[in-house]
């Protein structure tokens, strides 16, 4: 049986352009499909971009302090390492880079290079011990590699100065004696003694700071008044001659209290230098490791969860609270926290006011023409000005002129050292205040024309003045607007960087802006000093550290903590916004 | 009290005082605080300028008189040398007959006039040497190394009575043979001329000495001397001091410089040694120089001839400037020229250096007589025969100061003061003074912004380099490379950054569901707040060793992620159209966010293997130069105007006949051509790039060299992208502001047509927003101009004019932040920093006013929609 295929009807000529009645189909190409993927795509990748750019700073940051074990990798050349790997890589290793090796191990090494196809994998071990072996980390391929291991008893050592030492300790000795013979008896006692250790550590820089700070600082001021004297009266004269008797006298005691503090720092040195942890390196070589030098130690591989856990916490909690240490590249960044945080708050106490104000004045109170639009147009523009401009501004205006006059005029004697003639706290508010201005204005200027006139004339029909009718009506209604701009002015001074290059941010600042002390006035502020600045510290410790693959992790923490302080700023601002929004929705005719 | 009050109760109808007072008092401190706030934003403007203005002030020439110069006793006679203190108290003169004659320069009244050298006389005299010797031939042909030296000691008026009365109500007065001032801060200075004349040393000549020059060298000093009798001499002359016994030795070892004289017999007028006494010159008086190699004193070889008067006039005077490596000349017919050694790469001399003329300093009527440089900077002053001055800058070609002497008998002797504060001149027995602050003398517009011929340069050229180690370094302010570099930041910063920010605001308004837009806009604001610190920082220390590692991968990117979009888009719309109706929202747009992964993973695949058939597998090695084909640079480069090409192409010619065969086709059939056609485009494009790239190879032509070249870690590429990242966040929340206020209603008629939802964006929405997206884009312009800190950290800083994609550079910003710290207050340098941030200012101030301006007209116009 043929099955035959019925040829089915045809259909009306194709070829020829039909003319359909009715329904009219959009073409496909219409719908623009493919660019409407690309503008798709386009945002994809933008957000992309944000996640990406997020969770790689918030991994990198918080895995900073987690404490990872400790590998011992003896290689084939014999020697042997101690350390944590601090980050791996695959390369394709040249044919010289087996040269390193010695003879008889080569061929076996290019054996294992051929199988993985000319690949190999290294690893960068942060292996410390910078004054015995000279680095901080050492690349080890995986073709050098004769074994691994956990040893039991490794130890990491968190230094006051030269950075990490991973070893093993040997013995405890308390001045001449030996107390533990064995890693495990000396790690108890040191456990023991080390935080008496501390204590006195802690007491020497408190004498050091604060008492002998205390004598000098009387010295410096009584040479200061001795030299005020000297360019009021003359050298010539009778109470010149007199205040230098008196100096003298003063000199003489201050240096018995200068002896006495210093004999009492020398007791807790020695008593601190007797307490000495003998720690041996992979490589054998042993170490004397002074139990007051080590501000952290603990046996790697033998923690529990939770103590690794507590680990973590206590390096966070140093890192919020705690000074620098090493170059920048350990320790905390308190100072930097506490410059950011002073520098933003006197900057906001600047910028608000003469914001409103400035602001006020364009909307309220200036007649409207051609000449208020400029100023309006100047304004606006003034906010897309580079921050380096206003960083210049800041230098040339405020250090180096107003400064300088100020320091002619009260710092006199402490020329030609300048007080204000350099960049210091109060210039770096200053000028970011100069900076987020323009920004305030606006913010402020767009929330006074979102009041409704209806509302104001409304209240000038009730009889109010201006002044009342802005204070009571005007101004709440705009505070929304008038906050929002303020917290994002914030945000942006916050973060910005370029100006206090120039004005006052330094790498290490000695003291705080702000100190607080034991006898009255308690609190003494000193705008004139350096401060420490996060974005500062970024910068500095990115591109200026000695110790740059230390230093990274570092960086991360600290731009993790910058971004969730500006985060925390931005999402306040939004909320502050949502609520008097809503608080005065229903005030609206 | 109003008695018609309904319940009787009176009201007041004046406004309280307290009311009013507020009322006046809030008028009052508001317009103050308002205006004072305004002020102090434009005092930045006026400060830059305030700053910068002195910057191009000529320099200050404060005429001090002139005075007739004591005659002495020895009668009359020109000066071979002449010098004036620091303190510019005292001028000293060597005369031609042997005499060293000291006046006080205020009064002209002789202080000191011996003969150190007893009968002898000098015939010649060297340029002074580094530490202010002179070397001086005498016609006994021996030389003498001579220190004018001025003491300075302070004295105490209350041990010497005589003194001060002498000194009682003057500033300054002559005693004991030197010049006692007081000065502002109440000391004694007393300052006299202190000759210290070495022994006279033989240096194997007979005949008297024509011309000497010498330079210092460590302990040695080399002196090079010509003779009547025509012998060319290196003496080199070395003092040592015994440590234990203080006595001082001094060894000489003289070298015999193997020359032929001219074939006319004529001396030579002069012997210069430049350098460190590696370049000796040989002068005629009718200009023609012989330069040789003297860096082998055994084996001094002639190296090229060269004519400093180019065949008119005579060479009438020259000296060296500052580090001895640009000789300036003067002739008969008054031209002031600078010459100096460049290494061309064509130069056809010995050692491959050529003395070639750089600088026309000045054209004056008269012959100059007397050259003499300044000891700090690369400042020059000449005297000439009818008596005028002249003081000028070499690098810059600035004429800072000109002046005649009266008395017109010429020039004898024309100097600047040790501390370039003064200039003085000495003329037919008298001396002339001025008080000088140079001020800025490096900085003219064209020195800033046109090509300057430095030091050892072989052409004139655009260069930055503010400062170095040495005090005779040349500082070269060029604003080009900082301007090219802020410009190279800008554009690729733009190309990443503005196509991504309007494409991502035109789904955004146009296609997003409104219930995700605030979100987004949110997740928007946190992007535009990030610190750029943060984004250099990961730039630099994250990014760009990452792309180092993967370049081709990353390369691959930019093609495969957007092919992998728009076949994306062809295979999504293959789905029927109930389906694709349904899915138009969030399914798409996962759709699309699965596609971007996907494109990566193609580019990672393709990326090794395109770099191992185009690139001769290892991209790095390809660009750097010397191998490998062409082709694969052409390739890259041409994908996207041959996409471009093709776009056009098609929709010119084969789109209307696509569109007229749409008619007869289904959904189906034509979602499936389309895709088709994708493929078929696709592969054309690829294949039209191929050829091109091919021919232009075989044409010879190279990309690398030009826009490709040596990989940087740290170059434009990253920035670019980063930086495009930084801009993204304020043109996207610009644009999308432009493109939601344009009317509601337009749209919904343009829908209401029955125009697709992209037919209505790209018609209707889009035009009317150009406005809105137009002044987006500038105000991301104008952020990105200013960008420091990412540039600061993600380029190599290094100010080189390339357009090299994969080089560093160095912007105006980033300069600014670097060197303005360092910058002494007040200097050149400190003066062009803010120049730079002005030029910032300015860039800045006239994107964003266009951009206000085209955002107020683009409202205005949206609402009369």
């Amino acid at each position: 049986m043929t099955l035959t295929l019925e040829k089915p009807a045809p259909k009306p000529a194709a070829s020829a352009p039909r003319r359909r009645e009715g329904r009219r189909i959009t073409s496909i190409g219409a719908f623009g499909e493919p660019m409407l993927w690309l503008t798709g795509g386009a945002l994809a990748i933008a957000l992309f971009m944000i996640v990406g750019l997020l969770a790689l700073v918030v991994h990198q940051g918080t895995s900073t302090f987690w404490p990872p074990e400790v590998w011992r990798v003896d290689t084939v050349d014999g020697r042997k390492f101690l350390g944590e790997v601090a980050a791996t890589d695959t390369y394709r290793p040249e044919p010289s880079a087996l040269d390193k090796l010695p003879v008889e191990q080569r061929p076996r090494a290019a054996e294992f290079v051929a199988l993985s196809e000319g690949n190999s994998t290294r690893e960068m071990l942060r292996t410390g011990n910078f004054d015995v072996s000279g680095t901080h980390f050492t690349w080890i391929s995986d073709f050098e590699v004769l074994q691994r291991s956990m040893p039991e008893w490794s130890v990491v050592v968190e230094r006051l100065s030269w950075g990490r030492f991973y070893g093993e300790p040997r013995e405890f000795r308390i001045g001449d004696e030996v107390i533990g013979r064995t890693p495990g008896a000396a790690w108890a006692r040191f456990q023991e003694h080390h935080e008496a250790c501390l204590e006195r550590h802690a007491e020497v820089e408190h004498l050091e700071t604060h008492e002998i700070g205390a004598v000098n600082d009387e010295i410096e001021e009584a040479r200061l008044a001795l030299r005020r004297l000297e360019l009021e009266k003359g050298r010539a004269s009778p109470e010149y001659a007199a205040a230098e008797a008196a100096t003298e006298q003063q000199e003489v005691e201050m240096r018995e209290r200068f002896a006495e503090i210093e004999s009492e720092i020398r007791a807790l040195n020695e008593e601190n230098a007797r307490y000495v942890l003998v720690m041996a390196t992979a490589d054998g070589q042993t170490a004397e490791l002074p139990a007051a030098e080590i501000v952290r130690a603990y046996p790697a591989n033998q923690l529990a969860w939770s103590e690794r856990l507590a680990v973590y916490f206590s390096r966070w909690g140093e890192f919020l609270t705690d000074a620098p240490r090493e170059a920048n590249s350990e320790g905390g960044v308190f100072p930097a926290i506490f410059g950011t945080v002073v520098m933003t708050l006197l900057m906001s106490v600047l910028v608000v006011p003469f914001g409103v104000l400035a602001a006020l004045y364009l909307r309220e109170y200036a007649k409207q023409g051609l000449i208020v639009s400029g100023v309006r147009i100047a304004v606006n523009n003034l906010a897309g000005v580079p921050s380096i401009v206003f960083g210049v501004f800041g230098l040339g205006f405020f250090c180096y002129i107003v400064g300088a006059s100020i320091d002619d005029l009260l710092y006199a004697e402490k020329l030609p050292n300048p007080t204000f003639g350099r960049g210091g706290l109060m210039w770096a508010s200053f000028t970011l205040a100069l900076l987020t201005l323009p920004v305030v204005i606006v913010a402020t200027e767009e929330a006074l024309s979102a009041v409704p006139s209806s509302m104001r004339e409304g209240s000038y029909a009730c009889g109010a003045t201006k002044w009342q009718t802005i204070w009571r009506i005007v101004l709440p209604r705009a505070m929304p607007g008038v906050m929002t701009g303020m917290i994002l002015a914030i945000a942006r001074g916050a973060g910005e960087v370029a100006p206090l290059m120039l004005v006052g941010a330094v790498k290490l600042a000695p003291e705080l802006p702000v100190e607080i002390g034991s006898a009255f006035p308690f609190v003494s502020f000193h705008p004139e000093r350096s401060f420490m600045h996060l974005g500062f510290h970024i910068y500095d410790l990115g591109f200026q550290s000695q110790n740059s693959e230390a230093a990274k992790p570092m960086v991360f923490t600290t731009t993790l903590l910058l971004i969730a302080l500006i985060i925390v700023l931005n999402v306040t601002a939004i909320w502050v916004r949502g609520r008097l929004r809503r608080k005065f929705q229903a005030g609206h005719f | 009290m109003s008695p018609q009050s309904f319940t009787g109760r009176g009201r007041r109808r004046q406004t309280r005082r307290g009311v009013l007072i507020a009322e006046r008092v809030a008028r009052i401190l508001i317009s103050i605080g308002g205006l004072g706030t305004i002020l102090a934003v434009s005092l930045i403007l006026a400060f830059l300028l305030w700053v910068v203005a002195p910057l191009f002030r000529g320099a200050d020439f404060e005429d001090g008189g002139s005075r007739v110069l004591a005659a002495s006793s020895a009668g009359e006679s020109t000066p071979i040398a002449a010098g004036v203190d620091e303190y510019q108290v005292i001028a000293w003169a060597l005369g031609a007959d042997g005499v060293v004659r000291a006046w006080r320069l205020d009064t002209g009244e002789l202080l000191r006039e011996e003969r150190p050298f007893g009968d002898v006389r000098p015939t010649s005299v060297s340029l002074p040497l580094d530490d202010g010797r002179y070397a001086v031939g005498f016609e006994d042909g021996r030389v003498r190394l001579v220190h004018f030296a001025f003491l300075t000691e302070f004295l105490d008026p209350a041990r010497d009575v005589e003194l001060a009365k002498k000194l009682e109500n003057l500033e300054r007065a002559t005693w004991n043979g030197g010049v006692v001032q007081h000065t502002p801060e109440g000391q004694y200075r007393s300052q006299s001329l202190v000759l210290e004349v070495g022994e006279a040393v033989d240096i194997g000549a007979r005949s008297s000495l024509l011309a000497v020059d010498a330079v210092l060298g460590g302990g040695t000093t080399r002196v090079f001397a010509y003779e009547s009798a025509g012998a060319l001499r290196i003496a080199e002359v070395e003092r040592k001091e015994n440590v234990f016994t203080g006595e001082l030795t001094e060894s000489v070892a003289i070298h015999e410089v193997r020359w032929s004289p001219r074939s006319d017999g004529v001396a030579p007028a002069r012997v210069l040694v430049g350098g460190a006494g590696d370049r000796l010159f040989v002068s005629w008086r009718d200009g023609v120089t012989r330069r040789y190699d003297a860096r082998d004193v055994e084996n001094v070889v002639p190296v090229e001839e060269v004519d400093l008067v180019d065949g008119e006039g005579t060479l009438e005077a020259a000296a060296f400037l500052i580090g001895r490596g640009t000789l300036v000349t003067g002739d008969s017919r008054g031209r002031m020229r600078a010459w100096f050694g460049t290494k061309p790469e064509n130069a056809r001399t010995a050692d491959g250096e050529t003395f070639v003329r750089t600088h026309d300093i000045l054209e004056k009527g008269a012959a100059i007589r007397w050259i003499s440089s300044s000891a700090r900077g690369r400042s020059v002053v000449s005297g000439a025969a009818d008596g005028t001055i002249s003081v000028a800058y070499v690098t810059s070609d600035k004429e800072l100061f000109s002046s005649r002497v009266e008395g017109a008998s010429g020039i004898d002797a024309v100097l600047l003061t040790p501390k370039d504060d003064g200039l003085v001149a000495i003329s037919a027995g008298r001396i002339a003074s001025w008080k000088v602050d140079l001020l800025h003398p490096e900085a003219t517009l064209a020195a800033l912004f046109r090509p300057v011929w430095y030091e050892g340069y072989p052409e004139p050229e655009h260069v930055w380099q503010s400062s170095s180690g040495t005090d005779d370094f040349e500082a070269k302010l060029g604003l080009w490379p900082l301007v090219f570099g802020t410009i190279k930041a800008t554009f690729y910063s733009m190309l990443f950054g503005v196509p991504l920010a309007l494409l991502a605001a035109i789904y955004t308004s146009e296609f997003l569901h409104p219930r995700l837009r605030t979100p987004l806009k949110s997740t928007v604001e946190i992007m535009a707040s990030l610190p750029s610190v943060v984004l250099g920082f990961l730039a630099a220390i994250v990014f760009a060793p990452f792309v180092q590692g993967v370049l081709p991968q990353v390369l691959a990117t930019f093609v495969c992620v957007p092919l992998a979009l728009l076949f994306g888009a062809r295979l999504w719309s293959l789905l029927p159209s109930k389906k694709y109706v349904q899915w138009s929202g969030t399914q798409r747009f996962a759709a699309i966010g699965l596609t971007i992964p996907l494109g990566v993973a193609l580019a990672w695949w393709i990326g090794p293997l395109a770099e191992r058939v185009m690139f001769a597998g290892n991209l790095e090695k390809w660009l750097h130069g010397g191998f490998g084909s062409a082709f694969g640079g052409w390739f890259l480069l041409l994908i996207p105007a041959a996409a471009l090409v093709f776009a056009f192409f098609s929709s010119r010619v084969i789109d209307p006949w696509w569109r007229s065969k749409q008619r007869g086709w289904t959904r189906d059939t034509a979602g499936r051509n389309e895709l088709l056609r994708f493929v078929m485009a696709t592969g054309f494009v690829f294949a039209l790039a191929a050829f091109a790239a091919f021919g232009l190879d075989t044409a010879g032509f190279d990309a690398r060299g030009g826009v490709l070249d040596t990989y940087v870690q740290r170059n434009a590429m990253i920035v670019g992208f980063v930086m495009g990242f930084a801009i993204v966040p304020i043109v996207y929340t610009l644009a999308e502001d432009a493109l939601t206020s344009v009317p509601g209603h337009l749209r919904l008629a343009s829908l209401g047509a029955g125009a697709t939802p992209w037919q209505t964006a790209m018609r209707v929405v889009i035009p009317t927003a150009m406005s809105g997206l137009f002044s987006a884009v500038m105000v991301g312009l104008g952020r990105a101009v200013g960008e420091t800190m990412i540039v600061l950290m993600a380029t190599g800083n290094t100010p080189v004019m390339s357009w090299n994609v994969f080089d560093g550079f160095r912007t105006l910003s980033a300069n600014i932040a670097v060197e303005l710290p360092e910058a002494v207050k007040n200097d050149t340098h400190y003066r062009t920093l803010f120049l730079a941030a002005l030029c910032l200012f300015a860039m800045t101030f006239v994107l964003n006013t266009v951009a206000e301006v085209v955002r107020q007209r683009f409202r205005k116009r949206a609402y009369q929609l």
